[in-house]
């Protein structure tokens, strides 16, 4: 690795903690100004007024917010995330981990298709432009990938399940492979797999199809060319090695994407994972959980954007003969 | 060449919506022989039934600490698994629980229960005594405990506000006699202090298990050791709640099922039935005229009941114009509720007439209520002079920020036919809501209530005696107060009515609700589960509940 290298990914985790810190306490704010909170919400209709205070002050909701802040990240720095309030006084890592392994599982089965799908696609349509395959293909996956959620899930059910039988009704089922829990091989995972690839796959082809296109256009990609090199030598030594550059940033942020679920492919579905889980905990004030959340998602964020950078010092020849390094 | 391009595009385009289109009309067209829903086929992922178990759709309840259960679906859980001095029957009757029988001082305020000899823990530890249950009350009532409910609920009793302001150590209302004899002193008589005890404060604990243990720290509900008709045998956070018959449970009928199995995780639950994955669901408005149609194979399997409940618009009171009686009727009147339950709500509501609803004792069939006539509604509102007031007045509803509710824009829109106001809907998430009904900070909300014990009180004095903490509109009414403080004093059953029915005469000309619907349940059982009836408020109903197969 060269030094400069070096000091770049120092300097970099340096930022690390302010950011979280920054983000962190915005979260926190914003979660303690919002109207209302847990107390309040769970109390039920009857609950009388003195003792939701009573219970609010217990649990130092009337602090300052900056001196509940400060408890609350002291705690966690000491490992206490603190309680979920749904269900209610369970640790936050009891709920949220479980969860989080739902999603990163069903995200990250749903990137590799994508992947698969949409690299070899984008490709293959930018190599036929000019022909109709190319927008055909593209118009075909576009359209797939403009119906919403909301009416390609409710449809989806209806022909796999209810008109097919084909698979089982939503929600989630694991198995235990070598002691681990998996969702993955059992049937419910399909359709979530199947429509967060739908609507992945359009994106990532036309994205890559734009990149292919250019290089394709590039000098050295002609030369290549005039000097007699086999297409299928050109395309994938040259053109797409050099199109996928840009494409490894998407890759960083699809990565960090993975412990981020959708709300609504999950709560349509009844999938218990993280997009679920952080709707209900902002509509029920579940504090804790929330924060949990967004410190745990921007963590993986800000490394996984690091890790973009500096994976492109090393897949950009540019970057890596030269010593120079990405901004 | 741009023009080709767009040409094959579109074409992509169509040729996807054909295939789509082509392949759900195929599909819509082999409906008639494919529709085998009820096959059989259970889905390859569910571990396979045992025999006499129970599915049921569910979610994770907030929390199953019956101290702190302020929610109908953790009470529903609780009732399953825990249990009191009394309770009710499927008939709604006040029944002795762990209480064999109990005996009343002449004035009222001493009840002695005497306990069952044979009530034993889920886990066969021990038996429970008198003390287990004042071990119970009292930390329900500890503000340690932190329970928002509690107090709400056991407010009755001698010495609570000395044992909460941390003046007295123990509440002196509560004593134990012996091992088989509880003694409770109220502070002056109450016909519902026995309905109250049925709630889920009241229930008994293993105090080995909770003692110390806040609503905030629940690790022990996973484990719940209690006394009810069935034991808590795995609660799988967001995946499964398992439910186990009592072998030792004391009243009949004792649980008939094997097993209990509550799926958490969601999804479409009319979907799951139809999947044959579940045993029960709820059927909304969008479903059930299917469901309704007779050639339905479904059709068999739908049963509709009442529940304890009432959606109702509220208006605060105290605010210019609203503060007329004339002008709130005005409002009333305007609004069509058959149509809307007819056409909105596929007949799953009953228009409501007056505040109680009809399986509630003290129903008044003759209640003279506000009924709908626009004509009426609008030279009422001209004769207050107030309408131009009204514009722009904002009625509040829980929500998410989508379209509001069809029935609220339906409202709405007879207003604005019928009187000529326009009137905002305003959606605010929960939370909001309540902090906003808290500080009064409303001109109209829409919201329902439903019972916690069947009983005119829980509605009547709880919504609208001017000293009542709930009274969220603000209304006071001496004449009402005085009907309500007679009727919770000490008189007797059918005189209670009596003093209910003119009570609630008086609000329902005063309008300060207007009652929109009475609630039903509206489910689907299949046709080898029996005994299953929605009940109409939260009871323990699954040891009536049997599956032949």
């Amino acid at each position: 690795m060269p030094a400069g290298l070096a000091s770049y990914i120092a300097r970099r985790l340096i930022i690390v903690p302010f950011v979280l810190l920054i983000v962190s306490f915005v979260t926190f704010a914003l979660g303690r100004y919002a109207p209302g909170d847990y107390v309040d919400i769970q109390a039920g209709p009857r609950a009388n007024q003195e003792t939701i205070d009573r219970i609010r002050h217990d649990r130092g909701l009337d602090d300052p917010v900056y001196e509940q802040y400060a408890r609350y990240m002291s705690n966690v720095l000491q490992g206490d995330l603190g309680v979920s309030q749904n269900p209610r006084g369970v640790p936050v890592e009891d709920v949220l981990f479980p969860r989080l392994w739902v999603s990163v599982q069903i995200n990250a089965l749903a990137l590799l298709f994508t992947w698969l799908i949409g690299i070899p696609l984008g490709t293959w349509a930018a190599l036929k432009r000019g022909t109709w395959m190319d927008p055909f293909s593209i118009g075909l996956f576009l359209s797939f990938a403009s119906v919403p959620v909301l009416v390609s899930v409710p449809l989806l059910e209806w022909i796999f399940i209810v008109k097919l039988q084909l698979l089982p009704t939503g929600g989630w089922s694991t198995d235990h492979v070598l002691g681990v829990k998996l969702g993955i091989f059992s049937l419910k995972a399909v359709l979530p797999v199947f429509v967060l690839t739908l609507s992945g796959v359009a994106g990532l082809a036309r994205y890559m199809r734009s990149q292919v296109i250019e290089v394709l256009d590039q000098d050295f990609v002609r030369t290549a060319r005039a000097k007699g090199l086999r297409g299928d030598v050109v395309v994938f030594r040259h053109v797409i090695r050099n199109a996928m550059l840009p494409i490894v940033t998407i890759f960083g942020f699809e990565l960090a994407g993975l412990i981020g679920g959708s709300i609504f492919v999950e709560s349509l579905l009844g999938i218990p994972g993280v997009g679920q889980l952080a709707f209900q905990a902002v509509t029920t004030r579940d504090y804790d959980t929330i924060m949990a959340i967004v410190l745990l998602g921007s963590t993986i964020f800000v490394l996984a954007m690091l890790a973009v950078d500096i994976a492109y010092g090393f897949i950009d020849p540019r970057i890596r003969s030269g010593g120079g390094l990405p901004t | 060449m741009e023009n080709r391009n767009l040409v094959y595009v579109l074409t992509g385009i169509a040729v996807s919506l054909i295939v789509v289109i082509g392949g759900l009309v195929l599909l819509l067209s082999s409906g008639g022989g494919g529709d085998g829903g009820n096959g059989g086929d259970s889905s390859p992922t569910l571990a396979a039934r045992q025999q006499g178990e129970l599915r049921l759709p569910g979610g994770d309840p907030i929390t199953l600490d019956p101290a702190c259960a302020s929610d109908i679906e953790s009470a529903s859980y609780i009732y399953e698994i825990f249990s009191g001095l009394v309770g009710y029957d499927k008939e709604l009757q006040l029944i002795p629980d762990i209480a064999e029988r109990w005996d009343t001082s002449d004035d009222g305020t001493v009840y002695t229960f005497y306990l069952r000899t044979s009530v034993l823990f889920h886990d066969n530890s021990r038996r429970v005594t008198a003390g287990d249950f004042k071990f119970s009350m009292e930390r329900a009532l500890n503000p340690d405990t932190q329970s928002s409910v509690a107090d709400v609920y056991l407010d009755d009793l001698v010495g609570v506000d000395e044992y909460i302001d941390g003046s007295a150590q123990e509440v002196s209302g509560i004593k134990v006699i012996d091992p088989d004899t509880l003694e409770l002193t109220i502070k002056a008589a109450d016909p519902v202090f026995l309905p109250k005890l049925s709630y889920p404060t009241a229930f008994v604990v293993d105090k080995n298990q909770v003692e110390g243990s806040s609503c905030f720290e629940a690790s022990w509900t996973f484990k719940a050791n209690g006394t009810g008709p069935f034991e808590l045998a795995e609660w799988d956070l967001s995946n499964a709640i398992i439910l186990e018959p009592n072998q030792n449970y004391y009243l009949d009928p004792k649980p008939q099922l094997s097993k209990v199995t509550y799926l958490l995780s969601g999804g479409s639950s009319f979907t799951m039935y139809q999947n044959d994955e579940i045993d029960v669901t709820g059927v909304g408005k969008d479903n059930v005229e299917s469901v309704r149609d007779p050639s339905s194979d479904l059709n068999a399997e739908y049963h509709i009941s009442t529940t304890l409940s009432v959606s109702y618009i509220g208006f605060n009171v105290d605010r210019e114009p609203l503060n007329d009686p004339d002008v709130r009727r005005a409002l009333a009147m305007a609004i069509d509720k058959e149509f809307l339950t007819d056409n909105l709500y596929k007949g799953l509501l009953n228009p409501a007439n007056g505040i109680l609803p009809p399986e509630m004792p003290g129903f008044n069939e003759n209640l003279d209520g506000v009924t709908f006539d626009a004509e009426a509604a609008s030279d009422l509102l001209d004769s207050t002079g107030k309408k131009d007031e009204l514009d722009g007045i904002k009625i509040l509803t829980a929500g998410q920020g989508a379209a509001p509710d069809d029935v609220l824009q339906a409202i709405t829109a007879m207003w604005e036919q019928n009187l000529g106001i326009s009137v905002e809907v305003e959606q605010e998430d929960f939370g909001l809501l309540q902090s906003d009904l808290q500080d009064k900070n409303f001109d109209m909300f829409s919201i329902g209530w439903i019972a916690d014990y069947p009983d005119p009180q829980n509605f009547l004095e709880i919504k609208f005696h001017s000293g009542s903490s709930n009274n969220d509109t603000g209304y006071s009414n001496p004449d009402v107060d005085d009907l309500l403080d007679q009727a919770s004093g000490d008189v007797d059953a059918q005189e209670r009515i009596d003093l209910y029915q003119q009570a609630e005469q008086l609000i329902v000309d005063d309008q300060p609700w207007i009652p929109l619907f009475y609630g039903t349940s509206s489910i689907l059982v299949k046709p080898d589960v029996k005994g299953y009836e929605a009940a109409p408020f939260a009871i323990p109903s699954l040891r009536y509940v049997s599956v032949d197969r």
